[in-house]
């Protein structure tokens, strides 16, 4: 009934009712079916089922080229976010170790690294997670299935088995979460046949931090879309950390060679030279693509962004055919993060189930990239807020700082910088904080609430900070950069 | 070869003397055997031998302390319609505690030779039947008397709890 007063279009307020009544008959075999469990399919699929809705989440994984699948939960468990940051950690670990003869351990060197000790505990880990996934889904009783989800039109969903048996599910709602894929280069000869795909810097950080030569391929910049100035400490220190970076080059191909050996051959684009060399493996690292060409949208005239092939979708994760909705990762526009697909998801189902009208909020969403000196930020990049404000407009107060735990372990902490953007007028309200350092994660996460929260630079100066640490240092922030004075923090 | 190895086990099971040891090396060499006869033949057991093997070696099944379970057809059969009770162990390969867990149940069943037999589910092989008995956590241990469900624990204990535990179970 709340569907013949919330729809925004007549036709739409029409459908609603229509499908209310078809719902009524139980012309639909499901409330709910979401296509993609991975984080937001799953956070999606269990509020909604807790809501009372009749839900089933199809999961599938697309073998990759080389034939890797994985279980449930999606990109972030198997594949991204979580066997990163314990990869991220094993390489920590072995920098601590490190550091720890200076703080009095006996430690024999040299200290190596065993890859497949910590590629079985990462992969049991995972497993754990599959399993606890699947255990939820059961405990919340959603309905897993286990194949490959098409759509065939606005209601009807098709699905196919590994063993390759269709079976036709109805739904009155069907919701899109499938996430995307790593591309692969298509110009570049051997490409497929030789490489494999992960997020750059990240990897390249914990691959170097566990022992291995590994160098990096710039096209042109790092970490696009993230504030330069803090890329560029970020790979400062990866580069004195001993990650090498081939910078303005661009691959050509890949050739196996007979002792097994990769060869790339590259181009140089500041000298216009080529050049080749050997490697044992090559990881492609070139942005991600969702699979949309497989779910059948062409036919049903889901609109796709013609550039990434992602699905256009409104504030409310419509698209553009009712009853159809789409985000997560496939989302155009969207953050590319866990969290903000889970929340979307969660507030998705609210709606659907007419619990709610709450739209997700996609400002303010703070990340962490997980480098060797790790870099966490909310808000605007500083080239953002000048564009918007002007330089005129923004006052940015910064810092070099050194974290206490490197001045006994004699480590160059030339990159642990911070800095906070804010409005120069007024309350000086912050715009963006920005913070390189050992935690950033956890370090930025307290203040993404003040963020939230529209904290400004006289709360942050209001603010006492917590002795010894390094987010201290983001509450006693003074220096601005208009007044081109030495940045660099003294001693308490 | 097949052959070969199960005359093997059979002179390991015919010896009188049932250690720790000896029957975690007969439990590990069936995990692994019936994991390889799986992949080779699906559906072939060498612990079903009524179903499977000549007739001439019934006795094994009978000596036998435990077991992995190849199917929801062998459960029902050898667990659900077992004359003894049986204690299931749901275990995962990538949870560290049923490694600790597993051999201990070994021990604490073969103590009580005959008397109990015990039932290994792989919960990633066998998820279905998993979800059926509502584990959510590994190790979960489901102790079953004429197909019911007559006690549970989840996670490790050490062995005297498991003795008490397998005790209750055989004296109900």
């Amino acid at each position: 009934m709340a569907a013949l007063w919330r729809g925004r279009h007549r036709w739409k307020r029409t459908n609603c009712l229509h499908v209310l009544t078809r719902n009524l008959t139980g012309k639909y075999d499901y409330d709910l079916v979401v296509i993609g469990g991975g984080s937001g399919g799953l956070a999606c699929s269990k509020e909604a089922a807790q809501l009372g809705q009749k839900v089933a989440v199809l999961d599938h994984v697309e073998p990759s080229v080389k034939g890797t699948k994985w279980g449930l939960g999606g990109t972030c468990v198997n594949v991204g976010c979580i066997p990163k940051k314990l990869m991220h950690q094993a390489a920590l670990l072995g920098t601590a170790v490190k550091d720890a003869k200076k703080f009095g351990w006996q430690i024999s060197e040299p200290i190596c690294h065993d890859w497949s000790t910590m590629a079985d505990a990462v992969q049991n880990h995972v497993r754990s997670l599959n399993w606890g996934h699947r255990v939820q889904l059961q405990d919340k009783k959603v309905k897993y299935l286990n194949i490959k989800g098409s759509l065939l039109d606005e209601h009807t969903v098709k699905g196919l088995t590994k063993a390759g048996k269709e079976t036709i599910l109805t739904a009155k709602n069907i919701v899109i979460a499938t996430g995307g894929r790593p591309k692969y280069p298509t110009n570049i000869p051997g490409a497929m046949e030789h490489g494999i795909t992960n997020v750059a810097l990240e990897c390249a950080g914990f691959l170097t931090g566990i022992g291995l030569d590994t160098t990096v391929m710039v096209r042109s910049i790092a970490l696009r879309g993230f504030d330069q100035q803090m890329a560029g400490l970020v790979t400062d220190y990866m580069e004195a950390y001993g990650t090498k970076f081939a910078w303005q080059c661009v691959p050509k191909r890949v050739d196996k060679l007979s002792s097994g050996v990769l060869q790339v051959t590259w181009m140089d684009n500041n000298t216009g030279n080529e050049h080749k060399d050997t490697y044992d493996s090559v990881l492609w690292a070139v942005g991600r693509a969702p699979e949309t060409k497989a779910l059948g949208l062409d036919k049903l005239g889901v609109q796709l962004d013609k550039e990434t092939g992602k699905i256009v979708v409104g504030a409310d994760e419509s698209t553009s055919v009712p009853n159809i909705y789409a985000f997560g990762d496939i989302g155009e526009g969207r953050p590319e993060l866990t969290p903000t697909a889970i929340k979307a998801g969660k507030l998705l189902a609210r709606r659907l189930a007419r619990h709610s009208a709450e739209l997700m909020n996609y400002d303010s969403v703070p990340t962490t990239v997980f480098t060797p000196l790790e870099y966490g930020c909310v808000g605007l990049s500083e080239e953002e807020a000048e564009k918007r404000l002007g330089k005129d407009g923004i006052e940015v107060y910064h810092a070099f700082y050194k974290p206490l735990e490197f001045t006994v372990a004699e480590r160059d902490a030339s990159q642990c910088y911070l800095k906070v953007i804010c409005e120069r007028d007024g309350d000086q309200k912050i715009l963006g904080l920005h913070f390189t350092g050992p935690n950033a994660g956890e370090v930025t996460q307290g203040f993404a609430l003040a963020f939230q929260c529209g904290a400004t630079y006289s709360h942050l100066l209001q603010t006492v900070g917590i002795h010894p640490t390094c987010a201290e240092e983001l509450t006693k922030v003074n220096i601005t950069k208009r007044s081109g004075l030495d940045a660099t923090v003294t001693g308490c | 070869m097949a052959h070969r190895l199960l005359v093997r086990r059979i002179w390991t099971l015919s010896a009188k003397d049932i250690r720790c040891l000896k029957t975690s090396t007969v439990t590990t060499a069936s995990s692994s055997f019936s994991t390889s006869l799986q992949s080779a033949t699906p559906r072939v057991s060498f612990l079903s031998p009524s179903r499977t093997l000549p007739r001439s070696l019934p006795h094994t099944s009978r000596r036998e302390v435990s077991f992995n379970v190849q199917d929801h057809e062998d459960f029902t059969e050898r667990v659900i319609n077992s004359e003894l009770p049986v204690l299931i162990d749901f275990h995962a390969h990538w949870c560290g505690p049923c490694k600790i867990l597993g051999p201990r149940l070994e021990k604490a069943v073969a103590k009580h030779k005959g008397r109990v037999a015990m039932a290994k589910v792989d919960i990633d092989d066998h998820t279905d039947l998993a979800i059926e008995y509502g584990v959510s956590a590994v190790p979960t241990v489901i102790a079953m008397r004429g197909g019911d469900v007559v006690d549970h624990f989840v996670g490790i204990k050490d062995d005297d709890e498991l003795d008490s535990f397998v005790s209750k179970v055989i004296e109900q």
